[in-house]
């Protein structure tokens, strides 16, 4: 069988994966390497469960072909924390009770990663765009949205204590 | 006022650092080595003959370990909560375009698609039955031999024609409702192996882990100590893990390979295979007086079960039970059907029927209001149930009735409070804006007739901690940390020394089902009663350590104090009793207070402890395209005492937007048997985007004496008025009354139409 062979960083750890060209980045992370915190709810890049960062920016882990990440930094959930120590967005999304089942909260914690690096307080109309493709059915969004709003707060304070 | 440390507290979830670090496992992320893979192979046709199935070519493809039909199934061909009148796989007929023909299990995913195209299946196409109505008539074609007709439902209280003798106003109309996708986000999947002990463990996300091993057991032939199922940590079952999904014919691939299985449903397959919310057909005829005061009622609703029945009779009776809304009305005439079609399969849905009942009958309510020229708040008022009244069905309303707390409450809002306001700030002329109210009541639990239990065990670690086990699945809705509250209340200890175990035959005890707003309910009387038992236990053996009377001893903490401040700890507590060979757990036990009096005939009717709730609206139609959106929106719930602050508004939230899709966009298609709308991109459930700008929720603790602390259930109720809210806002805003959900562009396009041509 034809195969590529496709080297990345996950999580800040090198990975190299031989696996046949139509291997989703999704597959790759879940099924390869083991690491089931990306969510799959649809394959088919209509829900949003699979978001994880390409180099900072969210991508669909389901409609990315694993050669487009050779050679790029790949961030799961569980590259997030440092230790112990939980990302402002995970904290503020316990805190402000944004998680129930809990299933799209990976992929909704990304994208609001990747919206919170670019820009660090923003409106509620922009958190609701940045998580537009990220679908929810417990929640209703509120709570996340104000937890977006609170990571983003927190961050500030903590850069600027830097 | 009692003093609670926990109860009503703003607490973190127990399971929120597992689920924000994407550390929880769910059941379909569980691997195993040497795992196999499952496919199924769905029907063709909606309705067909079964005339031959040849698995031969898929037999030979490399890679297949099995292919499985019907004549594999060892026991019961068939499951399903009521009657199990669904196979596992079909053997003479298919009855709906998911039902199951035969199973692939193969060493690869891909193989074992491949191997789904090379079992070949020889049909001869029946008639589709795709309307409930006309499958009802004696020359329809059947989709099941006793006939079309699954459960009837008939009430009869007072004297309906004397009523409508006695009315000023009688208002006729009919109602149609749409079929709605739990569309949890985790579609359904897991695993099923063997583990050393020869248990066949099956591991999926479910409702009701107990009731899963008796429908497996019942299909296996086998006794269902030998199984045991896993069915928490769930990705959303809204009532549509309910029923078994996948479970039986996963546990069959296990138990005939005797390898580990994998089963996991596409995003498609889950669409079509799956259950979905009852459409109804609902006609109303409805007699007020003059006041608005309500004095007659005579309903018909007919449900789409679609191919098989599951919780569809039930459903049915609770779309009844709540057909009158929470109102007193002395002569009523109900009936409701419940037939079978090939439209999919319908089961359980939050809400359980009564979505689709009170937006017809809080329209109708509306529609006699304007006639009536009166206030919707006082119309309401008038009407509502107390406590002590008797209810439609015949029933005393004997336990808490929190209706009128909610539309006292709800009237406070912003929203209501400043609807002139909110109405004329349209940001264009063509857009309108109006506000709609709507109230609703839920029963909770499963009701008059039906065992409904519950049961805990709490027991204390030689770590110091609690375990407190109950079988009732999480599945999002956050019942283990309403489990953990009421525990660390009733001991007085630490919450973060409850850890909570559920949905697990195994570790956790029959509870019953994570349905009916039940769990928290049942749950936690049960708690309650497990540490009567084991605290005063636990007390006197420190009393015995400590060499003091145990009369003064209390829990505080992670430690157990005398008066005179000497103590120890529970760490120390445990290891003693561990040591000394003691009991160092209790189990608690809980069964449902029910009704006066029981309705023949329908599964489960009446119900004695309701949740009540007043939602309203505040939407804005654009007159050019007949787009509604969702401005504002106010919730005020009664569920009695609030346990989980941050659980309940989550709730609340959650509840709201649900309904609001309902009202306003979700609608499965389903044309002569074929779904139209297959996936997530056609499907359309509301988005971050989607959201009003303020939704207020409100908690009216009305408290409710058999509850714990005074708690009800709430996980239903709040998504059932907000949509007639919504139909009664479009109203406001465009004088468009629409009888049929959900409100798409092109149905209120249409009605505007329809108002300028004068119809
Ligand atoms: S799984 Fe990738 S968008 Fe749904
Ligand atoms: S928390 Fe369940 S889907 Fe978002």
């Amino acid at each position: 069988m034809n195969l590529v062979e496709v080297e990345f960083t996950l999580n800040g750890e090198r990975q190299k994966v031989i696996v046949p060209p139509r291997t989703t980045l999704l597959e790759v992370i879940r099924e390869h390497l083991g690491l089931t915190g990306t969510k799959k709810g649809c394959g088919k890049g209509e829900c949003g469960a699979c978001t994880v960062l390409l180099d900072g920016e969210a991508v669909l882990a389901c409609l990315t072909l694993i050669s487009q990440a050779e050679g790029h930094a790949v961030t799961t959930i569980e590259g997030l924390a440092k230790g112990e120590q939980l990302d402002p967005l995970q904290e503020a999304f316990i805190e402000e009770g944004a998680i129930q089942c809990g299933y799209c909260t990976p992929g909704m914690i990304l994208s609001a990663k990747a919206l919170l690096r670019k820009n660090p307080s923003p409106t509620q109309e922009e958190i609701k765009t940045a998580i537009a493709g990220n679908l929810c059915r417990c929640t209703g969004y509120v709570k996340i949205i104000k937890a977006v709003q609170k990571a983003g707060r927190r961050s500030a304070e903590v850069a600027a204590h830097d | 006022m009692t003093e609670f440390k926990w109860v009503g507290k703003v607490v973190p979830r127990v399971d929120g650092v597992e689920k924000a670090t994407g550390r929880l496992r769910y059941l379909t992320d569980v691997g195993l080595p040497g795992l196999l893979h499952g496919r199924i192979k769905r029907s063709q046709y909606p309705h067909a003959l079964i005339k031959g199935i040849d698995t031969s070519r898929a037999e030979a493809l490399p890679g297949v370990v099995k292919v499985l039909t019907h004549k594999d199934v060892p026991g019961v061909n068939g499951f399903g909560i009521i009657v199990p009148d669904q196979p596992v796989f079909c053997r003479e007929k298919v009855r709906y375009i998911g039902d199951a023909v035969a199973g692939v299990v193969a060493e690869d995913p891909a193989v074992a698609e491949a191997a789904l195209d090379l079992i070949e299946v020889e049909y001869e196409p029946q008639p589709v039955v795709d309307d409930a109505e006309k499958a009802m008539t004696s020359d329809s074609p059947r989709v099941h031999e006793k006939g079309n007709i699954h459960q009837e439902v008939h009430v009869r209280h007072g004297d309906v024609e004397a009523g409508f003798a006695q009315a000023d106003l009688i208002i006729e109309n009919v109602y149609k409702t749409p079929r709605q996708m739990h569309t949890f986000l985790e579609t359904e999947g897991g695993l099923a192996f063997y583990d050393e002990e020869g248990l066949l463990n099956v591991w999926v996300g479910s409702q009701y882990p107990q009731r899963d091993q008796l429908q497996i057991a019942r299909v296996l032939g086998l006794n269902p100590r030998k199984i045991r199922v896993v069915s928490s940590p769930t990705g959303g079952g809204f009532g549509g893990k309910d029923e078994i999904t996948i479970q039986t014919q996963l546990a069959l691939m296990a138990f005939v390979t005797k390898r580990p299985v994998k089963l996991w449903l596409s995003r498609e397959e889950s669409v079509i295979s799956g259950w979905k919310r009852h459409p109804m057909t609902l006609y109303y005829r409805t007699g007020f007086k003059r006041d608005g005061s309500l004095v007659a009622n005579e309903i018909k609703i007919i449900g789409d079960t679609g191919a098989y029945a599951s919780l569809g009779g039930p459903v049915v009776s609770l779309a009844v039970e709540s057909s009158c809304g929470p109102y007193r009305i002395p002569h009523v005439k109900i009936d409701g059907f419940c037939v079978y079609t090939n439209n999919g399969v319908a089961g359980a849905f939050r809400g359980f029927g009564v979505p689709q009942s009170t937006f017809a009958m809080e329209t109708q309510l509306e529609i006699a209001r304007e006639k009536l020229v009166l206030d919707p708040i006082e119309i309401r008022k008038k009407n509502v149930l107390r406590r002590g009244d008797i209810a439609p069905l015949g029933h005393t309303m004997t336990a808490s009735v929190g209706i009128l707390n909610t539309l006292e409450r709800a009237e406070k809002s912003d929203l209501w409070c400043q609807r002139e306001k909110l109405k004329s700030q349209t940001p264009f002329p063509w857009k309108k804006r109006g506000v709609g109210v709507a109230i609703a009541l839920q029963g909770t639990g499963l009701g008059v007739g039906i065992p409904d239990y519950g049961a805990a065990i709490v027991e204390l670690t030689e770590e110091g901690q609690f375990i407190v086990r109950i079988g009732s699945p999480e599945i999002g809705q956050g019942n283990m940390t309403a489990y953990a509250i009421t525990a660390a209340e009733a001991l007085g200890c630490d919450l973060a020394l409850i850890k909570v175990v559920t949905g697990d035959t195994r570790n956790s005890p029959d509870s019953g089902t994570s349905t009916a707003s039940r769990s928290a309910y049942t749950g936690g009387n049960a708690i309650l009663d497990a540490v009567a038992k084991l605290k005063p236990k636990l007390l006197a053996v420190a009393g015995e350590m400590l060499g003091v009377d145990r009369a003064g001893l209390r829990l505080a903490g992670n430690r157990i104090v005398s008066p005179q401040g000497r103590g120890i700890t529970l760490a120390e507590l445990g290891r003693y009793l561990r040591e000394k060979g003691l009991e160092a757990g209790a189990r608690g036990n809980f069964v449902w207070p029910t009704a006066d009096v029981q309705i023949p005939g329908a599964e489960g009717l009446p119900h004695l402890v309701y949740t009540y709730v007043t939602q309203m609206a505040l939407v804005e139609v654009d007159t050019l395209t007949g787009k509604v959106e969702l401005r504002e929106a106010a919730t005020a719930l009664d569920a009695g005492r609030v346990l989980n602050r941050q659980g309940l508004e989550g709730q609340a939230e959650g509840g709201m937007v649900m309904g609001a899709g309902y009202a306003l966009m979700e609608d499965i298609i389903i044309e002569k048997g074929y779904f139209k709308t297959m996936n997530l991109s056609t499907y359309i459930i509301p988005t971050s985007l989607d959201l009003p700008e303020r939704h207020q929720v409100e908690l009216v603790e009305v408290l409710e004496e058999s509850g714990p602390y005074g708690a009800k259930g709430a996980g239903e109720a709040v998504m059932v008025p907000i949509s007639p809210a919504i139909t009664s806002a479009i109203h406001d805003a465009v004088g468009v009354r629409l009888k049929e959900m959900p409100a798409a562009a092109e149905r209120v396009y249409q009605g505007l139409r329809g108002e300028e041509h004068g119809q």
